[in-house]
């Protein structure tokens, strides 16, 4: 009964019945298995899980059925707004409708849940982890700072995220076979990828004699700002474009407000004046890396791992020679190598505790389940036997699942694994279907120290979040006008900046970034 | 009738017989002939059922959620529960030079296509309507018409493609008079005309169809006698043809100065670019991005309540002015 003497007082009320049952299971008499049982009597809980893959929750996912099995918790589909693809609006009409299943989970659930957790929607889950699951706990302890990061204004925390594995997103990438065909080597400075991109230009490495080369590219245009790192200017501190980053003295500061930025975006406008940049990357759009690789026309991007490592088996019959592989991200003026994206440790999926769940303790050990050794397995590879088998210690997927037609996260999709709960993703899983170019790349950029530090994000209080509310999106929008009209030339950063940052104070800089700072105290200390 | 306080001064008869006119004359009372006109009309009132149910349901009900243009909504403490503030998100609104900029494009864009938009599916209808030859008038409505099916995502996409600097028909063909290529949809000057175009060119045809009825609708008898009296072809689209449709014509007008302020923002979206922000931002693609960043739907609802205030008063007095100089309205 120590649990509920420790509780504070709005822990009460749940039921004493809860805590019966938790101390029963605790009790239980010992066979297979049963240390992950969490309640003696089979119990159903409701569940909203709205995701980009599918909008509702699988009860006949086989990785539900094995949970339940071992758990004794099944979980029942209670999705609102399936009809719509939006997670953030099936989400505004789950809580509108007022009846919460007992799991709310799913995509982008993190504004939602700090936004209405402190309004009383959902459970602060730090006492419940602490208290009963002991898993959760042990990996808050193993990684300093995440915890704090996905808290809300009242310092507690609301869901259990969906942790990503693994350090690496985006890479340099270049047409080596462009560099064989023109005698270069791959570009080690800022002042060698000059060189590069305008030999890409004016030397006709695709041969067809059309000046048609589209030296540097990229399918989002916002990577033409990750060009500015190469003067030792920043993009984004996250994950996220055009994000606040902490800088050197541990303030958190906006890259587009910074002196550096003034000389960083002029060299950009002048590549982009040269003709070393993509002059339509402003509207090609998604498909423009599809259209400029296999056309034989992009010479170098800045790009997903994976995904771009996947053209050379693609192209191989189409292109003679095609080669695009990785290579270290260019030093800096200031004689930096940076790779500034990285892969978020934590997303604002997962799942959280709703206010009317009736059986927090049990719902709280359910979620550590998929803490154990044997929840993370199942969360990451699906069901043992099925699609995978442990060889020497090591989860290894079946030939059918790695060597069928489908991708190998499709199919985790569709039994269960890999889905939008709370989950702690284990890097093995995305190994194994790496191919090897991607995999030597990523070899050489872990072989070299590249990344840094994060930005994750903070919590506002009510009276913060106003402010924010109110200068932010339009301080955003003037921000992204300008660098735009830079870059095309309408406008010259370097005349142009005192009024620019005139401009940003008249708008509210100063206060958003107060606001920022004053909340990124609170929460990391 | 006689004046009530001089009955006293009329003869017996007199009154007897007023007492029986009255009796004969008294009309049935209000329930009574409203349940006499139900009985006999209940036809028509259960026809028109269905849509005053849909009035009620989509589109007064959800009135009751506009209050929360005044209110710091929460979702979660839904629209009773959310604290008033008073006109704070009107002051938020209008102490934001991007909404300002956001109104005026609205309004630009707005006047520009009612100005170039607007004629365009008369012509086209008139047109129509003088072409003898069966096959190709068919063919050429279908090829207008077609634009209005295509998804305005497929639209943006040609339109992206067209105007491309590299690829573009536009500046292939510029190219062939010896003009340097220009990345349009990066060119806020150029922003304006591309829109107002994209959308004549989408929906000119499918409008024409309105016109196009109403002038089946003209009486063959008019031009027969026209004919008779000698009159030019050119004579009776201008005497006959116009004239007969102008109601048609002041009541699609009024409906769309209403619809002014409802500029085609989803087009928008997909064409412009921080770059065009400066001629291209409308008040609903500002809406969309301020909205967009957690929600705010209280500011939303307010500048949409600003939106449907400034509409009403527009068909209001497109209405008023038009029954008094052309006697024809929508009400």
């Amino acid at each position: 009964m120590t649990i509920l003497r420790n509780r504070e007082e709005t822990m009460r009320t749940f039921t004493l019945a809860s805590a019966f049952l938790a101390t029963s299971a605790l009790t239980a008499p010992a066979f297979a298995d049963s240390h992950l049982q969490v309640v003696d009597k089979p119990m159903e809980l409701t569940i909203h899980m709205h995701w980009p893959r599918a909008q509702g929750y699988d009860e006949s996912y086989t990785v539900e059925k094995k949970a339940c099995e071992l758990t004794n918790i099944c979980l029942k589909d209670a999705t609102a707004g399936r009809n719509s693809t939006d997670s953030n609006e099936a989400m505004n009409l789950l809580i509108a409708q007022g009846n919460m299943p007992d799991i709310v989970g799913g995509h982008l659930i993190q504004q939602p849940v700090n936004q209405y957790g402190p309004e009383g929607a959902f459970l602060p889950l730090n006492d419940l982890v602490k208290e009963h699951a002991p898993h959760i706990q042990a990996f808050w302890d193993s990684h300093p700072g995440l915890m704090e990061a996905i808290s809300s204004y009242d310092g507690n925390y609301y869901y259990i995220p969906y942790l990503p594995d693994g350090k690496y997103g985006r890479a340099w990438y270049v047409r080596q076979d462009w560099l064989d065909k023109l005698g270069l080597e791959q570009p080690q400075n800022v002042e060698e990828l000059h060189a590069v991109l305008t030999a890409f230009r004016n030397d006709d490495p695709n041969g067809n004699g059309l000046k048609d080369e589209i030296p540097y590219f990229s399918r989002q245009w916002e990577e033409v700002n990750r060009l500015l790192t190469l003067w030792d200017a920043r993009s984004s501190g996250s994950d996220t474009y055009h994000d606040f980053y902490v800088n050197d003295e541990g303030k958190v500061v906006h890259p587009y407000a910074q002196p550096a930025y003034r000389g960083a975006l002029a060299n950009v406008a002048q590549w982009y004046k040269e003709g070393l940049i993509d002059p339509e990357i402003f509207t090609r759009g998604s498909s423009s890396r599809d259209y400029l690789l296999s056309e034989n026309l992009g010479g170098v991007t800045h790009d997903w791992f994976a995904s771009t490592s996947g053209y050379n088996d693609a192209l191989k019959d189409k292109i003679e020679g095609f080669n695009l592989i990785p290579f270290l991200p260019p030093e800096s003026a200031g004689g930096v190598r940076m790779e500034e994206h990285r892969r978020i440790p934590i997303k604002p999926d997962g799942w959280a505790i709703s206010y009317m769940n009736e059986h927090p303790v049990e719902t709280i050990k359910y979620f550590d389940f998929w803490f154990t050794d044997e929840g993370r397995l199942l969360s990451n590879f699906g069901v043992e036997g099925e699609t995978w088998d442990m060889v020497d210690g090591q989860p290894i997927y079946k030939p059918e699942v790695l060597n069928s037609d489908s991708p190998v996260n499709s199919q985790m999709y569709l039994v269960g694994a890999q889905i939008q709960r709370g989950f702690w993703q284990d890097y093995r899983y995305e190994d194994q279907w790496t191919s090897e170019a991607a995999r030597e790349g990523i070899a050489l950029y872990d072989a070299n120290d590249l990344l840094i530090d994060q930005f994750l994000g903070v919590a506002f209080d009510q009276d913060e979040q106003k402010v924010y509310d109110k200068f932010w999106p339009s301080l955003r929008t003037y921000m992204l006008e300008r660098q735009q009209a830079w870059i095309l030339g309408s406008g010259d950063v370097k005349a142009d900046w005192d009024s620019y940052i005139q401009t940003l104070d008249k708008m509210g800089y100063q206060q958003v970034i107060e606001v920022m700072n004053a909340a990124y105290q609170r929460q990391y200390n | 009738m006689m004046d009530p306080n001089n009955t006293t001064g009329g003869s017996t008869e007199e009154l007897v017989a007023e007492a029986k006119e009255a009796l004969r004359i008294r009309r049935p009372g209000r329930v009574q002939r409203v349940g006499d006109h139900l009985r006999r009309e209940w036809q028509l009132y259960v026809l028109l059922l269905p849509t005053i149910i849909w009035l009620l349901v989509f589109l007064y009900k959800p009135m009751y959620g506009l209050q929360i243009a005044f209110k710091d909504f929460s979702v979660f403490r839904g629209v009773a529960g959310s604290p008033w503030v008073g006109l704070e998100h009107f002051y938020t609104l209008f102490g934001n030079d991007q909404f300002l900029r956001a109104l005026r494009n609205t309004i630009y864009i707005s006047m520009l296509s009612l100005v170039f938009g607007f004629p365009m599916p008369i012509l086209l209808a008139l047109m129509f309507n003088e072409v003898l030859h069966q096959t190709f008038k068919k063919t050429a409505q279908t090829i207008v018409y077609l634009p209005h099916f295509i998804s305005s995502v497929i639209i943006a996409g040609i339109v992206i493609t067209a105007f491309s600097p590299s690829a573009g028909i536009v500046n292939t063909i510029m190219g062939w008079f010896g003009v340097d290529p220009v990345y349009f949809l990066t060119k806020a000057e150029w922003f304006r005309p591309i829109f107002v175009g994209t959308t004549i060119w989408q929906e000119a045809g499918f409008q024409s169809i309105v016109y196009l009825a109403a002038i089946a609708g003209i009486s063959p008898t008019l031009y027969e006698s026209a004919v008779v009296d000698g009159a030019s072809r050119w004579q009776m689209v201008w005497k006959i043809t116009v004239p007969s449709i102008l109601p048609t014509i002041i009541i699609m007008l009024i409906i769309r100065i209403g619809n002014m302020l409802e500029v085609s923002f989803e087009m928008i979206i997909l064409l412009y670019q921080p770059a065009t922000y400066e001629t291209a931002d409308v008040v609903n693609t500002f809406i969309y991005r301020q909205g967009i960043q957690g929600g705010q739907y209280d500011l939303a609802a307010a500048a949409g309540l600003f939106n449907a205030v400034v509409a009403f008063v527009l068909v209001m007095s497109a209405n008023t002015i038009s029954k008094r100089y052309s006697r024809t309205s929508l009400w």
